[in-house]
């Protein structure tokens, strides 16, 4: 298995697209760090905000959010924690960092990695489906390897992939954070369920980053299955992505229905159930793990099924 | 024959849909062997050859490699066989000698010496760190021939292998499949449409026509000795030919008879004694294309299915 998964990584990389994909990624997060630097800047001139003002702020609106009956218990905890931590601040004189530091960007860094969800799905969509179309998969499969485990290497080097991508982005916003903020003042403090205590940023980040990558994996997993059964990449890609944007905005749809708390795109932000931003507050991170591990049984089932019973006539 | 053969087809079909693509089909092959598998477009050729090598699955029926079912036993069996497939298609994207690498490490126990003595065998060592799109179609079916042997097959299994080669591409290969036949005891089994290169290449060939297989013979057995005579008058050579006891067809203004050389000088000594004027005496040699007609019933080969 570990010669055919380096076979996939050989052929990955001799692709000149998969390091134009890593590129763009390095180029966009540098871009959009200096494009941060550049409108922070600019607006720093009209209107200061001392960290002391920001952090009653906080207290008062999470206060208010606390007013709400309706609130789940994470969005709860999530709330008494942030105004707990406003109110140690004040206390204690203890400032956040700010957001132009290395340190905000490195903890804010997931979110860009739905760029590395765009990438993984290009990969994924086109692993197997360009040996269809280039009509390589007479050579590959006409090996002593069982089908199933040439398909399985490629998941793997897939997913290693997109490992590989969410571990670049983090590291270069904490490259592109220093070289364009440096390493701010301020402490990173974490509301434990009973008291606030120092945290580590980069441990934030790491969990915020492993949340945000259970998005990366589910529609990579779906693109992959999309690109075994069609086998034609193109479609697979455009049909991961077009459902990617619109999958989440029909959560909001559904958002009255039962059957939202079964549907894919309710449970692929994890990071929700930290963030207090919850479309669909009354599910919980369990029934989102089991969500997905369902769907992601039923893609792998789908791919395995039709990948080793097809009959190669390309 | 008594001895073992390498691969045994039994009782193969295949069924898309309602249609019979491969009826019960079964052919043995033989070791250092060069069996030609000869039919129409759309006769099924590519379909047995996939089922062969386990890119589809038969209706009923299986495949034998060595004693193993390519069906129940797929990694054991595979292992002896070579496949070319069409133009053998590789990575483009990388270099040759990343595209037997890549096909090495799927096989147990190939070497970096072993790529480099079948890189000399096709005679690529100039150009094996050069990416494959850059190859002409005869390198990369040279490229082709290397991955095939890298694992020291058993058995050679080529479909349509010469499309697109040039005569001298085809020439080499010819040469090269005979020498691998002929060094290595490999079985090889070849298919094509092309009568004459089927011809020149194969010791036997098997004729498929809609699924069935409808002929198997050796190629020795196809060049009957054949002679054509011209003698007018016409009727008179006819007399004087089949009252000698030999077989005679019509062909074009005189006669061909089925006979051997030494006989030709007595056939021309008769027909000159009775008087006859003697235009043309000629050996004829029947093409392996009019026998395929005459087998397939003529015509079909021009008949055009869509693959």
């Amino acid at each position: 298995m570990l010669k055919l998964i380096q076979n996939e990584w050989m052929k990955l990389w001799s692709k000149k697209s998969s390091w134009i994909m890593a590129a763009l990624l390095v180029v966009i997060l540098f871009a959009s760090m200096g494009i941060t630097k550049w409108v922070n800047s600019s607006m720093m001139a009209n209107q200061e905000e001392t960290w002391q003002e920001v952090a009653t702020n906080q207290q008062t609106n999470a206060e208010a959010m606390l007013q709400d009956p309706n609130l789940s218990d994470p969005q709860k905890e999530y709330y008494e924690g942030q105004a707990a931590i406003a109110e140690y601040r004040l206390a204690n004189e203890v400032p956040a960092f700010e957001y132009a530091s290395m340190q905000q960007q490195v903890i804010d860094a997931h979110m860009m990695l739905s760029l590395v969800t765009l990438f993984t799905v290009i990969v994924a969509a086109g692993i197997v489906a360009s040996e269809f179309s280039q009509g390589t998969i007479k050579m590959l499969l006409t090996r002593p390897v069982k089908r199933w485990k040439i398909l399985t290497s490629k998941y793997i080097t897939t997913m290693i992939y997109a490992i590989l991508l969410s571990i670049l982005t983090i590291a270069v916003s904490a490259l592109a954070g220093l070289i364009f903020f440096g390493i701010g003042d301020g402490t990173f403090l974490v509301w434990n369920g009973s008291e606030v205590v120092e945290g580590s940023y980069w441990m934030e980040a790491l969990k915020m980053a492993g949340l945000s990558f259970a998005s990366v994996w589910i529609i990579g997993t779906f693109a992959f299955m999309l690109g075994t059964v069609f086998r034609s990449s193109s479609l697979a890609i455009g049909l991961s992505i077009f459902l990617m944007f619109t999958g989440i905005q029909a959560v909001y749809l559904l958002a009255n229905y039962e059957i939202v708390k079964y549907y894919l795109f309710t449970h692929t932000d994890l990071t929700q159930f930290y963030t207090g931003f919850m479309p669909v507050p009354d599910i919980t991170m369990t029934m989102s793990l089991i969500v997905l591990a369902v769907y992601f049984l039923i893609f792998m089932a789908v791919s395995y099924w039709t990948f080793s019973r097809r009959d190669v006539t390309a | 024959m008594t001895e073992k053969p390498i691969v045994q087809i039994k009782n193969l079909s295949k069924t898309i849909g309602k249609k019979n693509i491969i009826k019960n089909l079964s052919l043995d092959l033989y070791k250092g062997q060069i069996t030609g598998f000869l039919g129409p477009n759309g006769a099924g050729k590519t379909t047995t050859i996939r089922m062969m090598v386990g890119l589809m699955r038969p209706t009923e029926g299986e495949v034998f490699i060595d004693g193993q079912s390519i069906q129940s036993n797929f990694e054991e069996s595979i292992q002896k066989v070579g496949v070319i497939v069409e133009n053998p298609e590789m990575y483009k994207y990388m270099t040759g000698y990343k595209n037997l690498l890549h096909f090495s490490r799927m096989h147990k126990g190939i070497s970096k010496k072993r790529i480099d003595e079948v890189v000399q065998q096709v005679g690529m060592q100039n150009r094996i760190n050069e990416k494959v799109s850059s190859y002409s179609l005869g390198m990369r079916q040279r490229l082709g021939l290397a991955q095939a042997l890298l694992h020291d097959p058993k058995f050679l299994i080529l479909d349509e292998p010469t499309n697109g080669l040039d005569p001298a591409g085809i020439r080499e290969f010819r040469m090269y499949l005979q020498k691998v036949a002929r060094e290595n005891g490999v079985a090889v089994f070849v298919s094509s449409h092309l009568l004459s290169e089927i011809e020149l290449l194969c010791d036997r060939i098997a004729v498929i026509q809609n699924g069935e297989l409808i002929d198997i013979k050796n190629v020795k057995e196809l060049h009957v000795s054949r002679y054509y005579i011209h003698a007018e008058p016409n009727e008179l050579a006819l007399e004087v030919l089949s009252g000698a006891g030999f077989p005679v067809t019509a062909h074009d203004k005189g006669y061909l008879i089925d006979t051997e050389s030494q006989h030709i000088p007595g056939a021309v000594n008769m027909l000159v004694s009775a008087g006859a004027k003697i235009y043309a005496v000629q050996p004829h040699r029947a093409t392996l294309e009019d026998q395929f007609l005459e087998m397939t019933g003529g015509g079909q080969i021009a008949e055009t299915h869509s693959k």
